[in-house]
């Protein structure tokens, strides 16, 4: 049943800034299969964000995409025009953004915002059906059919994502992008967003790209997982393997910033010092700086970073593939 | 050793901001006009005094130099048009004079014959770069004199209406309450003021000088829209953290208004400041063009003496009464405005490109 | 939405009151007591000059007169003109007021509306050859000396190109065997104006909820169309019929000044539109607009404008002082025969009745005008709307 459904190669991009250019995303590869949930991590600023808006070729103006490509289903997106790109937005990717707080125009009826994507990819829709379906994602979601009539800063914020996820599903999409949805909400509320996403997304069959800074979360919500740092993949694989041997000591270092109420009882360490500013090109393994437990290749910078595998599905950095 | 510190962070900050100012080419074109009409305002104080000009010839107001210009004689024709002239304006041509005006004067003279006489206004020469007026005075110099009076006015107005909307605005947000209130309301009022019909009652009935106009029209400015937008500037400042910890540790209330409310609002206040200059000179000149100010000499007045003797209509035949003093305004305005628009592209970073 | 109007109904009442009071106090504070020179007029009978001092109370202290004063401004009693002798200010402001009001409304609606187009594409084509240019005009016509421009735009368009008439209201000659007075011909236009803007606004209050984009593009059209032929109808029928050829003379006499006014008082708005606008498109709601698969142009004109929209609305209650002034400078310029021509009279013949009448009036029609782009402000944002309503 796996079929790839999203296929990401070689995907390099940087941004054009005052003080030089910034290399956002180097080298990124990965896969998503249909009804697969795959899980992006990281710190702030590693360039998930950058990844999940290249996807829908939505990235600032000054960014620049030097090498790479994305396709879906088979079609390659980078370099489409805008007018092809719009059939593919939100009809085949729609979005969940990070603070989808801001997400709703101010001055615009939430129906109103939701159908105005229904009109763009279903023409042929009459006034009715549109509320009709809307009425039906509000009950999915948990909303009140009465919001359709609301203005945004009506709503509180959980009703707010939870309306985002109801206009991300609108036009039945094959894959839905969530970065970091629940990072402005409360704790018990957050929980309640994620069972909601998780439930329409084995009700409806869909693929998820879960982006989030909270490996905990990861865990919880996804099949396969990628660990990003400064801008590069340093381990992929399924969640499980990932979880139960972490090869990059990054990835070791997330788990064990990260307290756990199942496993047994451990002291949690952090990681000192800082991601490494982007600017400048880096040599070598990117994390040897922060990295305890150095090896000598990826101390003195030679070994140049890439993947290889050393399990099923299950790949690491180059420099890190032989510190256990 | 705090000091020197603070003195790097400014000069960074300086340099930075200089920096995203030189992107912003509208912004660099605005300074270099201002800059230009400052130079201009400043040369002609030191032509004087250095005699290179000397006043009798190139006063502003009261100086007078009449041109001796040689011109031919033609007569006129009744109808127009004819092969050499198009319509009745175009003859006698600037190099020319016409035969009946010289034998309404009983001078002698035939069509052909060259005819040495004064002319004012007198067209651009090497002796007056944009020739005289109909009095026979400098052009030049009188547009130098009236970039002095703008420079004066609009810097000085626009000082006194910075000053007073920062200090309201800021009070406002800090203390809020029933200053708040009422200083809204005030503002409110200024705003609904017809600003020009209410000059030109100031001007009609009291002999307005350009200090007292650059006094009016700063306290006007002062009091009106600035202080609601300098208010909810320092509202945002207000909230932020770093008040707070003032306030914790024991600041008083003024000093944190002052030290550190003030600063943080005064990019804004500058902004605001560049920005009201351009009303200012454009106030002034219509006040003068209305010849309702009490002023010697501004480029309003230059316009305003050319419409009143009648020297629009005659098109480009005039054109250096008629241009310089319009296009001076213009540009004087204007590039304070560009200016404003550098700097806002510099304090507001939402609207940079990256 | 009605408790905020009637809100700031009061707060405008109370600010007008202010206004009275200071431009009463303002007349009063001119040195040497402006009334004086009364009694040097000898063209003045001792009448006028009688009822003057009574109407203005000017031999009670000073807060009866303000009083007085304000009491007189509701019955329309100002003394008389004493340059016009014996009109009264009223009778004057009632004749010119109209005029005034027309170039005034519509150089606003226009003025706005271009500006707020063009500041829209400045915008949206940001950085492009198109945008630098259009800037550049637009920051000349912004900072341009608008007199030296009008007298500009006269001489070329009225004097050297002879399109358009050199000023005035009319051409007396046509006028000479008229059945109409100016006046009703006038009122008559004014009336036209006015219904057919508010036809127009009705066919887009009515076609705002056809779901689909085509369909309602379609039918605004149409109505647009039969707006057209139904004025098209009135002019050549009946009375108006006869009525026309006065009528376009006025009209014709209308389009240079209003051009030049506009011209200069667009700016203002598309160059803030262009700011406001270049912000919210950092908005997130544009990015989610754009994932949507929006087109550009809904994203442009539904998203991005229709927000932007509302801080321009709100410096354009600023900017309307500005078209007053503009309006003023305009009507002595072109010699249109307007309160800004009659208040400008009044200030240089040291008319103080009709100067104060005539700045009283010019305050409320600011006020109005203020009122009125409040209350759209708050019809715009439903934030507000809301806020006002708990």
């Amino acid at each position: 049943m796996s079929q790839k459904l999203l296929e990401v190669t070689n995907l390099s991009m940087h941004y054009d800034t005052l003080d030089g250019n910034v290399d956002a995303v180097k080298n990124v590869s990965f896969t998503v299969n249909s009804g697969e949930s795959f899980g992006l991590v990281g710190e702030s600023g590693c360039g998930k964000t950058s990844v999940a808006m290249t996807l829908l070729q939505l990235q600032p103006d000054n960014s620049v995409i030097t090498e790479g490509s994305i396709k879906l289903e088979g079609k390659e997106l980078i370099g489409l025009s805008e007018n092809d790109l719009r059939k593919v937005r939100w009809d085949s990717i729609s979005i969940v953004f990070q603070g989808a707080m801001n997400a709703w125009n101010p001055v615009i009826k939430i129906g109103e915002q939701i159908r105005e994507a229904m009109r763009e990819h279903y023409p042929q829709n009459s006034k009715q059906e549109n509320i009709n379906k809307i009425n039906e994602l509000f009950k999915m979601v948990g909303l009140d059919e009465s919001i359709s009539e609301r203005f945004p800063h009506e709503l509180s914020g959980g009703m707010k994502q939870r309306a985002v996820i109801a206009l991300a599903l609108s036009c039945d999409p094959k894959i839905i992008i969530a970065d970091e949805p629940t990072t402005a909400l409360d704790v018990v509320i957050q929980d309640q967003i994620l069972n909601e996403i998780k439930k329409v997304q084995n009700l409806l069959g869909l693929s998820l790209i879960y982006i989030s800074h909270d490996i905990a979360v990861i865990a919880e919500m996804t099949d396969k997982i990628a660990v990003m740092y400064a801008g590069s993949i340093v381990e992929i694989g399924p969640t499980q393997s990932v979880f139960e041997s972490p090869k990059h000591s990054y990835t070791r270092a997330l788990l064990d910033s990260t307290p756990s109420i199942r496993g047994e009882k451990k002291k949690l360490r952090s990681l000192d010092g800082e991601p490494p500013s982007l600017i400048n090109e880096i040599q070598g393994c990117s994390f040897s700086p922060r990295c305890p437990s150095p090896s000598s290749g990826c101390k003195n910078q030679s070994v140049e970073m890439g993947l290889i595998q050393i399990g099923e599905e299950h790949f690491v950095d180059k420099c890190c593939s032989e510190c256990v | 050793m705090e000091n020197q510190n603070i003195e790097r962070d400014i000069k960074a900050t300086l340099k930075k901001n200089w920096r995203l100012f030189r992107q912003s080419r509208l912004g660099i074109t605005g300074l270099v006009i201002v800059i230009f009409f400052g130079f201009l305002a400043i040369l002609q104080p030191i032509l004087f005094l250095t005699n290179v000009w000397d006043e009798a010839t190139y006063h502003p107001v009261v100086g007078y130099d009449a041109e001796q210009v040689t011109r031919t004689v033609v007569e006129c024709p009744d109808e127009y048009p004819t092969r050499e002239y198009e319509t009745k304006e175009d003859c006698p041509r600037v190099d020319e004079v016409n035969i009946r005006y010289l034998k309404a004067f009983n001078i002698q003279v035939e069509v052909g014959d060259l005819y040495e006489s004064n002319v004012q206004p007198a067209p651009p020469s090497s002796r007056h770069l944009l020739g005289t007026d109909s009095l026979g005075r400098d052009i030049f110099s009188q547009i130098m004199e009236g970039s002095q009076v703008a420079f004066l006015l609009g810097l000085i107005s626009a000082i006194i209406g910075v000053g007073i909307s920062t200090l309201l605005g800021t009070a406002a947000a800090f203390y809020g309450g029933k200053l708040d209130t009422y200083l809204m309301r005030q503002s409110d009022l200024v705003l609904m003021l017809p600003s020009l019909p209410f000059l030109f009652i100031i001007s009609a009935f009291a002999e307005l000088k350009v200090w007292h106009l650059a006094i009016v029209l700063g306290t006007l400015g002062g009091l009106g829209g600035s202080v609601i937008t300098i208010k909810s500037q320092a509202l945002q400042v207000k909230v932020k953290p770093f008040v707070d910890s003032a306030r914790i540790t024991g600041g008083s209330k003024r000093r944190i208004m002052f030290s550190h409310i003030l600063p943080n609002v005064a990019p804004l206040a500058l902004l605001y400041m560049v920005f009201s200059v351009t009303g200012a000179i454009a106030s002034e000149s219509v006040l003068s063009f209305l010849g309702l100010l009490n002023i010697d000499m501004s480029w309003g007045i230059m316009i305003y003496l050319a419409q009143t003797e009648g020297f629009i209509f005659t098109g480009l035949k005039y054109w250096w009464l008629i241009l310089p003093a319009g296009l001076a305004v213009t540009l004087l305005a204007g590039g304070f405005y560009l200016v404003g628009r550098g700097l806002d592209d510099v304090f507001n970073p939402r609207l940079r490109r990256r | 939405m009605l408790i905020y109007t009637v809100k700031r109904f009061f707060e405008m009442v109370i600010v007008f009151f202010l206004f009275l009071v200071i431009s009463y106090l303002l007349f009063n504070a001119i040195p040497g007591n402006a009334f004086s020179s009364l009694l040097l007029n000898p063209l003045l009978p001792p009448e006028a000059y009688q009822k003057t001092i009574e109407a203005f109370g000017l031999d009670k202290p000073l807060y009866e007169r303000v009083q007085l004063y304000i009491i007189n401004f509701f019955k329309g009693d100002f003394g008389y003109s004493y340059t016009y002798y014996p009109r009264t200010p009223i009778d004057l402001i009632a004749e010119r007021l109209p005029r005034t009001l027309m170039l005034f409304s519509i150089v606003n609606v226009i003025a706005f509306y271009t500006g707020f187009l063009v500041g829209k594409i400045l915008a949206w084509r940001r950085g492009s050859k198109s945008e630098t240019w259009i800037t550049i005009g637009s920051v000349f016509s912004y900072t341009v000396f608008y007199p030296w421009f009008a007298l500009m735009m006269l001489w070329f368009f009225g004097y050297k190109m002879d399109w358009f008439p050199l000023g005035k209201f009319l051409v007396p000659e046509k006028w000479y065997d008229s059945p109409y007075t100016s006046d009703e011909i006038f009122y008559t236009l004014i009336l036209f104006v006015t219904v057919s803007s508010f036809l127009l606004f009705l066919v887009f209050i009515f076609t705002r909820n056809i779901e689909s984009l085509q369909n309602r593009r379609n039918v605004r059209f149409l109505g647009l169309l039969s707006l057209f032929a139904l004025a098209a109808m009135y002019w050549s029928n009946g009375e108006a019929a006869l009525k026309r050829f006065y009528a376009a003379d006025i009209a014709f006499h209308m389009i240079l000044p209003t051009f030049t006014v506009t011209l200069v008082a667009f700016a203002g708005t598309a160059l803030l539109t262009r700011t406001t606008m270049m912000e919210v498109l950092k908005d997130d709601y544009i990015l989610t607009a754009r994932a949507k698969g929006l087109s550009q142009k809904r994203i442009r004109d539904r998203h991005a404008a229709r927000t932007a929209l509302l801080p321009v609305v709100t410096s354009f209650i600023f900017t309307i002082i500005t078209i007053i002034d503009g309006s003023v400078l305009t009507e002595s310029i072109f010699s249109w025969p307007g309160m800004g021509q009659l208040i400008l009279e009044a200030v240089v013949q040291e008319d103080i009745p009709l100067a104060m009448a005539s700045f009283s009036f010019i305050g409320i029609l600011a006020l109005i005008a203020h009122f009125i782009a409040d209350i759209s402000y708050a019809f715009l944002d439903p934030r507000i709307r809301i806020k006002a309503e708990n």
